[in-house]
This record gives structure tokens, C-alpha cells and sequence, in this order.
């Protein structure tokens, strides 16, 4: 089975999903894409062969989403 | 069209990418090559922690094995700088925040409140996520803490362990805290209590640590530990038991840090629901 | 086309994923560079996080080996994935946790302060209020 075929595909997904973050204008729309971002990566660390760690990052990425949802709540939402 | 500043910005971006593509090519002409079996990573310590972890720790995980036991030391200052993190937080934004619409809350005080409207105040703000969300959050939560709770005791069998089962009881708080409205909540816990929560999760580690000193071994050597009678397995299920103490004491840690954190980022929020 | 699979994997295994894991770090970087808003260079720092995790997770890489838990009592290494990277980076991820929580409370407290979390805006105001 092709892993690092699969890990390759994955990881240009991943990078094509961090440029998008770096030119997105909405905070919120970029807090979305973020938690999008985590849950490549976990699945990216399942491929490498280390589910514990992925087990870790899905719940992180979950938490760390919510608590820029928070923050966001109080600041304005439009950036340059 | 593009303005000036995005194609910049794109034509910056291009620039790095092909300059890390080719520093890429060059730093992997001398880094081993991925999945070999020979890598000098592979070969010198590892074997020796596989080979041996399932007889020194009775730790079907190797994992759990190498972080709790092997590299003990390792985690009670990774845990130290977690607990440290919480506090920098709470440090940063001790001062309260200044409430903001003073002259609202007080309208709403002063407010003769009418019967009809106070009905209807009780029907829209039942939730902040509706009754789906509400119903939901009922069903979800149990099951969340008992998973939890399994992954905390099986860390050493199967896959997770002490940062998991911390995270995931953090988890169930967030969805108390945040789905509900204030009536329905289990109950409001005050961050610098959750903190002391904290500190008590990274005592039970280090006290773990410094107990089989009393016994005539080392910092951190579980096969010291005095409660031998209780354990079957002799060293090896001694080792099992002190892996079991500090997962608990990492649990409590992690989990009181993120709400914490939590906690203290969501009182500085407006959440203006009107 | 086989052929083709196996070319492309070789020349993956060989530099191909250090490389694209480099593209992440550099992306990471000059995301945390260019991005004037705070809460965006908070993001990009977790993406330069990511990178750097994957990095050291492929150092445990082993051909035909499985998750490293014991399915056997007696254990061969040759069969088991390398456990010891993702012990460290299992750490390091919950830690990265904690530097988000630090960074969003320092941002909380500039907003508080300047009224604003754009770079450009708070230097060209010069020193806040």
C-alpha cells in the first residue's frame, strides 16, 4: 500500500488549506478553516503510524477552535 | 483584481515556497530515508525500550510505557509548563474586565418589568444554541466523561492516557459552559480555584516521584513504591501502579489548566444576546 | 504505472516528504511575518507547530511496522514503529495548547488597551492611549 503516496497527498491538502488561512479576510471563516486544518493533521499522524498523538491533536484541535470562537466574539470580525 | 498588497503578498509566498523546496532537496540528501529499518533513530534506544517495556511496566502501550515510566522526569516538567501556562493566563488578565454597558444594566434594572414581556424573555433565551443543541448536550455529555474516564485507566493497555483523559473531561465542561443557558449549567467554578485544582494535579506527580525516596530508591522509581502487597506482579505491576498515579495526577492537571483558560478568556467576552 | 507509483515513491521516501514538510514550516513563518492581525499570526503559528511535529514523527517511520502496542509477549523491535518521537510530541502538542491559551490572553489584553488587534494600526498609533 502506497502510505507515503497517501501522506504526500495529504500534506500538499494541508498546505494548500495554510495558504488559504494566511489570504482569508473573515476571522471566523479563518477559525473554521483552522479546525479543517487540525483534523488533516490528525489524520496525517494516524498515516505516520502514531495514533496516540493523533488521539491527542483531535481533541486539542477541537479545544483550540473553541477558544478562538471565544476570542473572537469581542473583536472585530474583518481583518486586512 | 488584485490590489498592490495582495500581489505582494502572493509573490512573497511563491518565493518562499520554491526557497524551501529547495532547501528541502538539499537537507534531504543527508537526512536518512523514510520507513529504512538501519536509521540511527532506530536502531540504538528504541529497540531496547520495545523489547523490554511489556516485561519492565506491564504497559501494553509502549507509548504510555516510554512517556510515563521511561522518560518520567521528562513529563513532570512538560506538566510543570503546562500548570505554568495556566497560570501566565490568569496572571495576564487578573484585573478585571471593565463591564462595558454600565448604563444598560442598568436600564434593565430600573425597568418595571412587565408580565407579558418577562414570558417571553423566558421563551427566546432558553439556550444559546436552541433546544436541539440543549436536548443534545444532555446525551453527549455523559458518554464524553466516561470515555474519558476509560482512556485514564486503560492509558497503559490501549491507546491515550493521562493528556487525553484530561483533555476529554476539559471537553465536557466546554460543551456545560457554553450550550446551555445559565439556568440549566451544572454550576460556575471560579478560575483561581480550578488553578489550585491544577497545582494539586502536578503535586500528586512530583509526590509520586518523591515517595520511593522514603523507601531507599531513587526519584521517580516505581519499583520502590511501598505499597507492594496491594499489587500483584511484583516490580513490574509496581511499575503499572505508579504509571496509573501520575496519569491521575497529569488528568487533573490538564484538565483544570484548559478550564481555566477557558474560563478566564470567556470573562473577558461580551456576549451580547440580544 | 506501477512503475510510475514506485518511482514516485522512492523519490517521496528519499527527500519528497522532508521537502513538503519544509514548504509547511516556510509557510508558517512567513504567515506569522506577513499576517498583520494577532489572531492570525497565533493560527499560523500553529501550523508551524504542525509542521514540526510531522517532522519529527517521521523519523519513526518503519517499513511494514504496526502501532506501537505489544500484541505478543515476546516482542520483536524490527516489527513495531518507533515509539520514542511520539512520546516527546505527544508533550508537545498539550503544551502547544497551553502557549495558544497565553497567546489569546495577551491578545485580550492588547485589545483591551489599544482598542484593536491590526499590527499597523496599534504602531501607527504609536503607543496607545
Amino acid at each position: 500500500m502506497p502510505v507515503l503516496l497517501l501522506e504526500g497527498l495529504l500534506l500538499v491538502a494541508l498546505i494548500s488549506i495554510a495558504v488559504s488561512i494566511i489570504f482569508e479576510k473573515n476571522l471566523l471563516a479563518c477559525t473554521i478553516i483552522y479546525c479543517g486544518f487540525s483534523f488533516g493533521a490528525m489524520l496525517l499522524y494516524i498515516i505516520v503510524g502514531a495514533a496516540d498523538v493523533a488521539f491527542t491533536e483531535a481533541v486539542i484541535g477541537t479545544i483550540s477552535t473553541v477558544y478562538f470562537v471565544i476570542a473572537i466574539k469581542s473583536i472585530n470580525r474583518r481583518c486586512k | 483584481m488584485m490590489d498592490r498588497k495582495s500581489k505582494i503578498k502572493t509573490a512573497g509566498l511563491v518565493l518562499v515556497i520554491l526557497l524551501a523546496i529547495a532547501g528541502g532537496m538539499k537537507v534531504g540528501s543527508f537526512l536518512p530515508v523514510i520507513g529504512a529499518h538501519e536509521t540511527p533513530a532506530n536502531i540504538y534506544l528504541s529497540n531496547y525500550y520495545i523489547e523490554n517495556a511489556m516485561e519492565h511496566t506491564h504497559a501494553a502501550n509502549i507509548v504510555t510505557a516510554v512517556l510515563a515510566d521511561y522518560r518520567g522526569f521528562d513529563t513532570l516538567f512538560e506538566t510543570c509548563v503546562l500548570f505554568l501556562s495556566g497560570v501566565g493566563t490568569l496572571m495576564i488578565l487578573f484585573s478585571k474586565a471593565k463591564v462595558k454597558d454600565k448604563t444598560l444594566l442598568k436600564k434593565q434594572q430600573e425597568e418595571p418589568a412587565e408580565p407579558g414581556e418577562k414570558i417571553l424573555r423566558e421563551e427566546t433565551v432558553g439556550s444559546y444554541g436552541g433546544s436541539i443543541l440543549d436536548a443534545a448536550f444532555r446525551i453527549i455529555m455523559p458518554i464524553v466523561m466516561v470515555y474519558a474516564i476509560y482512556v485514564l485507566f486503560h492509558g497503559e493497555l490501549s491507546l491515550g492516557g493521562g493528556f487525553q483523559a484530561g483533555a476529554l473531561l476539559a471537553c465536557a465542561y466546554l460543551i456545560d459552559r457554553i450550550v446551555p443557558s445559565f439556568e440549566s449549567r451544572m454550576g460556575e467554578i471560579k478560575e483561581e480555584n480550578m488553578l489550585i485544582v491544577a497545582g494539586i494535579g502536578t503535586f500528586l506527580y512530583a509526590f509520586t516521584g518523591i515517595l520511593p525516596m522514603f523507601f531507599g530508591g531513587n526519584f521517580l522509581e516505581y519499583g520502590k513504591l511501598p505499597f507492594g502487597r496491594l499489587v500483584q506482579g511484583g516490580a513490574a505491576g509496581l511499575h503499572a501502579a505508579g504509571i496509573l498515579m501520575i496519569e491521575i495526577g497529569v488528568t487533573v492537571c490538564v484538565m483544570a489548566v484548559i478550564m481555566t483558560i477557558l474560563e478566564v478568556v470567556l470573562e473577558r467576552t461580551d456576549f451580547d444576546d440580544d | 504505472m506501477t512503475e510510475m507509483i514506485d518511482k514516485l515513491e522512492f523519490f517521496l521516501a528519499d527527500r519528497g516528504i522532508y521537502m513538503l514538510s519544509f514548504v509547511m514550516l516556510a509557510i508558517g513563518i512567513y504567515g506569522m511575518v506577513v499576517c498583520s492581525n494577532y489572531m492570525k499570526k497565533l493560527m499560523c503559528m500553529n501550523i508551524l507547530q504542525v509542521s514540526i511535529i510531522f517532522f519529527f514523527l517521521t523519523f519513526g517511520q518503519k517499513e511494514g511496522g504496526t502501532l506501537p502496542v505489544a500484541l505478543a509477549e515476546v516482542l520483536q523491535a524490527e516489527e513495531y514503529i518507533n515509539p520514542v518521537p511520539h512520546a516527546l510530541m505527544l508533550t508537545a502538542i498539550v503544551v502547544s495548547l497551553g502557549v495558544t491559551g497565553v497567546g489569546l490572553a495577551l491578545l485580550m489584553k492588547i485589545r483591551d488597551i489599544y482598542g484593536t488587534i491590526e499590527e499597523d494600526e496599534i504602531t501607527g498609533k504609536g503607543g496607545g492611549k
